[in-house]
């Protein structure tokens, strides 16, 4: 016997939770199943629209502006503007405090570990003290055992992309840690608890101990920017802590991954799906799929009826009426390859791509990427599309990287087009569900 | 006139850097100059495989009479470079029994130890070998690892008072009437060691004797002297594997052809290979036709491969050279051996000669024989010592074996650094400060990136040789920005940055040729740590325009 | 089909087979570098790494697994020590985006640290010998069960446990139970109900029959009422304590006969079913990938956890529509233990005990218990169990319940050691549900 739901979302990232929080609104059975963990750990954090047209123009002031000139068949496109707005608005909804920029239309440039700044239209709010158009000067602090964020280099880079304010780096030893290759979550979880640390100084607490070793590096600046690896569940009380013991601001350079800011979003829109009685099923995936037989209407696309959910070597049937495939790109292996061909492996949805893989890339490494643009094409209601241009399925849509036709690492576009489309997706499929 | 330097090498790769050192280490006056990293042409682009000489035991018993004697030379002296893996030569039920017996009594001809494996006793040495392979014969082929070797003898060269240049391109023979007296170079940032962002200079070196070493590019530097050198160079594919799926060398065993030979290479295996000829070494189709042979060939010997990552391809241009005249029309005809032309017998140009042919495991002998003439035509009488003289990093090899000292490093870290700077370790190794892993995919340190970048700064080509890093499976995704970041403070921000765009360009160019299944998600994830989150690809701080950063968000609390 | 006997082995320590002697065992030797051809380094196995986020001499999964796996040549034998300190709670294989089987590299690299590397004499090696095979301790302790009890409460032999064997004196070891599952089902006279159609064999493991006999009732009581004819095959330990232990092939030998036994129940067209979350998890996953028996696969791939079983091949939410318990159950504090997680089932109890009457259930989220088998047992690791376990002790504190409820035993230990909670079994909820806390009549 099938478990049975009215929407089913295939896949645990920004597409698929929203999708299936956007579902739920609609007051339906929704279930969520998630595979492996999603790329939100490997991401930022940052909600970004768009930060630079498809041409290269930008960073963008105001990403809404550019989304009416997008070519056809680009996700934004296909939901359209409106459905953009109203899928950022759903999410400052869920993101609550944890996010800010929602006071204005025009984007941000969030500092981030290299030193560049990067634009987006919300930003947790861990980084908001560390805007690049905040002018106060700034203090920069890495450590010596995190080679992913050297600090004096950082503020280095910021002035040369000419920041209106002066930057300084520190790298200092991060007390309490016993080896130089420690994970980022055991710097987290080390504020997070306030850990007793043993220093020069004798016995004292992990957030103590941090604020006394920045206090003497600290000059007439009034934000300081740690790495993103500030605390998981109490970040904002860590910082807090910090700031309060320093007399400054403190902000976080988003860093990746692994990226405690991505994994902070994570645990929001996991709540959120709780709170909002999603039923989520993860660490097994879906491997196949039945059309309904019956055959009721022999024309046009086949409705899916059942998928089939692995676990450990058992099938289990889920079925529902709608289904939303939200299974990410090339990284997150929706979009999956071999020497000879690109695909989709759950439904073998299609993916435009040339024949020749000599053609899947361009010599220039940040050059215009075909293969960045891989994923499957989609009709306005964000069904799938054969090769013929017509729905794959009636009742499966698709929402975020597993999209094709966008770069989003150049474009700046991953989680507005996630958040976008998985919105759209999620309440269409729930309103269909629920007749 | 007295000239800048005794003896001028052009070339930094295995034969020239081998030049160099003997003739430094017999008290001569010596520089050496290359266009690009060390390594850069042939060197860089091989297999890695030491002959034993079972691959010439049949078609050129003097090659592989010579390989042998070499094998056991660099095995004394270069320790740290070489891994002693073993080889076999394995049959397949298809391969010819007579081939196989030929090769066996070829081994022994030549003096290459060689013992016959049943098939079944050849999968319990490497199990990822195809279940119906009919038997197979051992022979002491080996690893190696070029980067290290040819750094090593550039390092040994110095230790005796040479100067090397590196990213000094010869624009000019200097020619007077029938003598070359010197070239004039074109410093890519100045002499001295490299530092991107600073302005390039232009130098005439002069010396007693020049040594055209420059192997494939041999003709070309001829050419500016208006003499003719007639190598005939010769393309090879090769494909890395991700990881190692044999431990030995596994050859296949039967007459010439493409796509015979798996050599485990460090933390890889590299897939080898094909010849075929071109006209200009530094322009030749890459095609994927090529990488598919590799894989689809050798998945007969090693199933397994069939399904492997691989994390990118090369090509290498052989250095082939055969006397005017000979007229050989396949490639693989053309001899290994190698030439020694003196121009002034050849040309009436005295002042120079030029090295060509040859292969690397006996790059030893051939800079020896050369190093000899070169002394007979300067009237020098020291002898060679590079036979018996440990390279820098292989001194006490056996003793740094068995220490136990980690470094406090988890311990297969400990190992593969130690493997790979030798006797080098406990002077790069040890220190007080936070010695965090830079590299993880190759168990590469801070101190040992630092190390490197001493010796060849801000150059993060040079460091990746030196080291490995940015070689592993996420082909410097991870990793590059952070060898960047061990640049700073001693370079400044922009040379860092330009520095860096050079590093991840360069492995992007390999990774182009693996660009399917995991190595494209790894390409994709790469391209999207680089341009999402850092936004390198619209770096501002690169960017014409200046950003107006007043009419962004500045923060609405 | 038998399958009212004891155990049959009954091995207790002083047997030739528990001399720490090996043969040459296979999975030590299996060569998994080509599992790190997944790996693209994205680190997600790190950050759902329990150890790492509180111990930085651990160094996480992905070293551990692709990064030491890629390291290594055929004849380097120096596993990093470090590999000791995984806790074997396998959320790394969930956590994987890419199919790196992560804790088959572990599992392998410990077997080979501990084959290779660690002196058979230490005290290390013979308490993890002790632990891995507890279910050769228990029919000891199970034959005077008030004796063992009383014996094992004093604080003197736990100072001994502490001292001569490293065995940490902060835990109380689990009580025996009067009766083990095993007794009480060859007295009611083993299966009441005939079905050839519906037929599941029960894997029980050693703690439902030693120390939680009422676990394995509940579980009969529910599939009896449900028309299903239940076997109990003979078995061995699954093997988890000695995967976690590096003792493989105390391993493969249990799972020899517990293949062969199980294989046997499936001829007769039975499907497995188990109790623990991590014998499920054994024969599912770490079997197929450690061991190549005849039937290994077959056994993985009909082996079930019981309720996952009832849910998809009966209508469960339709049985419990409208079914109430007494006043015995209330308010739960649910924990999902790292090997449901591992088999897709984090969210299985909530889903089912919705329909229920009078139960409320509130899920503590998705941290690790923090004892991990064995683990937490061991002196130099209580610490870290421990401020593993806090993020959950908070969350059960923070519920509105007394008891805690999962399907693991040793969760289940942790759970009330951190919070004085008594412990329940799902399974035990849906007797109470569907047949009624009465006691069998037998």
């Amino acid at each position: 016997m099938a478990i049975e739901d009215d929407v089913l979302v295939i896949g645990g990232g920004l597409a698929g939770a929203t999708a299936a929080l956007a579902a739920a609104e609609e007051d339906v059975r929704v279930r969520l199943v998630s595979y492996k963990q999603s790329t939100l750990r490997h991401a930022s954090g940052l909600i970004d629209i768009l930060g630079y047209t498809p041409a290269g123009e930008g960073p963008l002031v105001d990403p809404f502006d550019a989304l009416e000139g997008l070519p056809e068949g680009h996700p934004y496109e296909r939901v359209g503007t409106e459905a953009v707005r109203e899928a950022l608005e759903f999410f400052d909804d869920i993101a609550g405090d944890a996010y800010d920029g929602a006071h204005t239309d025009a984007n941000a440039l969030v500092p981030t570990h290299g030193g560049t700044v990067k634009p987006t239209a919300r930003y947790p709010a861990s980084t908001a003290a560390g805007l690049a158009s905040d002018d106060r000067d700034t203090l920069l602090v890495g450590f010596e055992t995190l080679p992913d964020f050297e600090a004096p280099l950082a503020a280095a880079h910021l002035e040369a992309a000419g920041a209106p304010f002066a930057a300084r780096g520190v790298t200092v030893r991060f007390p309490g840690l016993v080896r130089d290759d420690a994970k980022v979550t055991r710097y987290a979880h080390l504020l997070d608890h306030d850990e007793a640390v043993t220093t020069a100084a004798g016995e004292t607490t992990a957030r103590d101990a941090l604020a006394e070793t920045v206090r003497g590096h600290l000059e007439d600046e009034t934000r300081v920017g740690f790495p993103a690896i500030l605390g998981d569940d109490h970040a904002a009380e860590v910082r807090a802590d910090l700031g309060e013991r320093l007399a400054v601001d403190v902000f976080e350079v988003p860093m990746g991954p692994p990226s405690l800011p991505g994994m902070r979003l994570e645990d929001l829109l996991y709540d959120a799906l709780e709170d909002a009685g999603v039923r989520v099923t993860t660490g097994v995936p879906v491997v196949d799929y039945e059309t309904e037989s019956d055959g009721t209407d022999a024309t046009g696309p086949d409705r899916i009826d059942r998928v089939i959910v692995d676990r450990h070597g058992a099938e289990v049937p889920h079925r529902a009426d709608q289904y939303v495939l939200a299974t990410g790109g090339l990284v997150g292996k929706g979009v999956d390859s071999e020497r000879e061909r690109v695909f989709e492996p759950i439904f073998d949805c299609h993916v435009p791509h040339a024949a020749d893989r000599y053609e899947w890339f361009v010599d220039d490494v940040f050059g215009d990427q075909p293969y960045a643009r891989f994923g499957l094409p989609v009709d306005r209601d964000l069904r799938p599309l054969d090769a013929g241009d017509e729905p794959e399925f009636r009742n499966l849509r698709a929402a975020g990287a597993v999209l094709g036709g966008y770069d989003f690492a150049a474009e700046k576009s991953g989680s507005g087009v996630s958040l976008a489309t998985g919105y759209a997706a999620g309440q269409r499929a729930g309103r269909e569900g629920g007749e | 006139m007295a000239r800048d330097t005794e003896v001028l090498v052009l070339g930094g790769g295995s034969t020239g850097c081998g030049i160099a050192r003997d003739l430094a280490m017999r008290g001569l006056e010596v520089t050496l100059v290359e266009r690009g990293n060390l390594t850069d042409g042939t060197t860089g682009r091989m297999h890695g495989l030491l002959h034993s000489g079972g691959r010439y035991a049949v078609s050129d018993q003097a090659s592989a009479t010579e390989c042998i004697e070499e094998n056991e030379i660099l095995r004394d002296i270069a320790g740290h470079c070489v891994e002693e893996t073993g080889g076999l030569f394995v049959q397949r039920p298809e391969d010819s029994d007579e081939y196989f017996r030929e090769k066996l009594e070829g081994c022994r001809e030549c003096g290459i130890p060689a013992r016959v494996l049943s098939g079944a006793e050849a999968r319990e040495v490497e199990p990822y070998l195809a279940e119906d392979v009919k038997r197979a014969i051992e022979v002491p082929d080996g690893a190696v690892d070029p980067f290290r070797l040819c750094v090593a003898n550039a390092i040994g060269a110095e230790n005796h008072g040479a100067r090397v240049e590196t990213h000094a391109e010869v624009i000019d023979l200097l020619r007077e009437g029938d003598d070359i007296y010197g070239v004039e170079v074109r410093h890519e940032s100045g002499p001295g060691k490299r530092t991107h962002a600073t302005p390039g200079a232009t130098e005439e070196i002069t010396a007693d004797y020049v040594v055209n070493a420059t192997g494939a590019w041999a003709g070309q530097i001829g050419a500016m002297a208006d003499l003719e050198v007639e190598v005939r160079p010769s393309k090879g594919v090769m494909t890395i594997m991700n990881v190692r799926q044999v431990d030995t060398v596994i050859n296949r065993c039967r007459p010439k052809g493409d796509a015979d030979i798996v050599v485990p290479h460090e933390t890889t295996a590299i897939l080898g290979t094909t010849d075929e000829e071109v006209s200009d070494p530094d322009d030749y189709p890459e095609e994927g036709w090529e990488v598919d042979q590799m894989i689809d060939t050798l998945s007969e010997l090693v199933p397994i491969l069939e399904e492997a990552r691989t994390i990118r391809s090369f090509w290498g241009v052989r250095p082939l050279y055969e006397p005017p005249g000979t007229g050989t029309q396949d490639p693989t005809d053309i001899t290994r051996d190698f030439f020694l032309l003196d121009h002034t017998d050849r040309d009436g140009v005295s002042g120079m000669s030029s090295i060509v042919g040859g292969k690397f495991t006996t790059y030893r002998a051939m800079a020896e024989e050369i190093s000899d003439h070169v002394c007979e035509k300067l009237g020098v009488t020291a002898g060679c010592a590079t036979a018996d003289e440990p390279l820098p990093g292989s001194e006490n090899i056996e003793t740094l074996e068995a220490g136990m000292d980690d470094f406090g490093l988890r311990s297969p870290v400990a190992r593969r650094s130690k493997q790979r700077l030798g006797s080098r370790a406990s002077e790069v190794l040890e220190t007080d400060d936070a010695n965090p892993v830079i590299c993880q995919c190759e168990g590469v340190t801070r101190a040992e990136i630092r190390d490197a970048v001493s010796q060849s700064g801000s150059d993060l080509n040079a460091v990746r040789i030196r080291t490995r890093a940015s070689m592993g499976n996420c082909q410097g995704g991870f990793c590059c920005q952070n060898m960047a970041n061990e640049l700073h403070p001693t370079y400044d921000e922009e040379t860092v940055r330009a520095s860096l765009d050079e590093l991840f360009q360069e492995r992007w160019k390999g990774e182009r040729h693996a660009l399917w299944g995991e190595q494209l998600s790894q390409a994709m994830l790469n391209y999207a740590l680089h341009a999402t989150t850092m936004n390198r690809d619209r770096d501002p701080a690169s960017a014409e325009a200046a950003v107006d950063f007043a009419a962004f968000d500045g923060g609405g609390r | 089909m038998s399958d009212a006997e004891q155990p049959t082995d009954d091995g207790v320590p002083g047997d030739d087979e528990f001399e720490p002697i090996q043969v040459f065992p296979e999975a030590e030797d299996m060569d998994l570098r080509p599992g790190a051809d997944d790996c693209y380094k994205c680190s997600t196995c790190d950050t759902n790494c329990p150890v790492a986020e509180v111990d930085d001499e651990f160094p996480g999964p992905k070293f551990q697994g692709p990064e030491q796996w890629r390291l290594k040549r055929q004849d380097d034998r120096d596993i990093d020590d470090s590999v000791m300190k995984c806790s074997n709670c396998m959320r790394c294989d969930s956590a994987c985006p890419s199919d790196v089987p992560l804790s088959q590299m572990h599992n392998t690299a410990r077997g080979e640290y501990v084959e290779e590397q660690m002196e058979k004499f230490s005290r290390e090696y013979v308490r993890n010998r002790i632990l891995a095979n507890y279910r050769r301790l228990a029919p000891l302790g199970s034959m005077f069960p008030r004796t063992t009890n009383f014996v094992m409460g004093l604080s003197a032999t736990q100072w001994l446990g502490e001292k001569v064997l490293g065995i940490t004196g902060e835990r109380e070891f689990p009580e025996f139970a009067t009766e083990t599952f095993r007794e009480w089902w060859t007295a009611r006279g083993g299966a009441q109900v005939r079905n050839e159609d519906k037929r599941i064999a029960y894997f029980h493991g050693c703690y439902s029959n030693y120390n939680t006999p009422e676990v394995g009732k509940a579980l009969v009581r529910v599939y009896e009422h449900l028309g299903y004819e239940i076997m109990v095959p003979d078995q061995h330990c699954s093997g988890t304590p000695m995967f976690a232990n590096g003792m493989l092939e105390d391993a493969r030998r249990s799972a020899e006969t517990n293949v062969r036994e199980l294989g046997a129940a499936i001829a007769d067209g039975a499907d497995i079913v188990a109790s623990c979350s991590s014998c499920s998890m054994s024969l599912r996953q770490e079997y197929p990938e450690l061991f190549d028996f005849e039937g290994t696969e077959e056994v993985a791939a009909n082996t079930w956890d019981a309720v996952e079983y009832l849910r998809v091949h009966e209508d469960l939410e339709g049985e419990l529509e409208g079914t109430s318990v007494g006043d015995e159950f209330e308010n739960f504090a649910y924990h999902a233990p790292c090997h449901a997680r591992n088999q897709g089932l984090d969210g299985q109890t909530m889903e089912v005990l919705a329909p229920i009457d009078g139960v409320e259930a509130r899920d503590v989220g998705d941290s690790c218990s923090g004892i991990s088998g064995t683990y937490g047992w061991k002196a130099e690791n209580y610490e870290t169990s421990m401020k593993i376990g806090d993020e959950m002790f908070d969350h059960m504190e923070d519920a509105d319940a007394e008891t805690g409820l999962t399907e693991c035993p040793t969760c289940s230990m942790q759970m009330e050691h951190g919070t004085g909670y008594e412990i329940t079994h799902t399974l035990e909820v849906l007797e109470a549900a569907l047949v009624g806390t009465e006691a069998d009549s037998q």
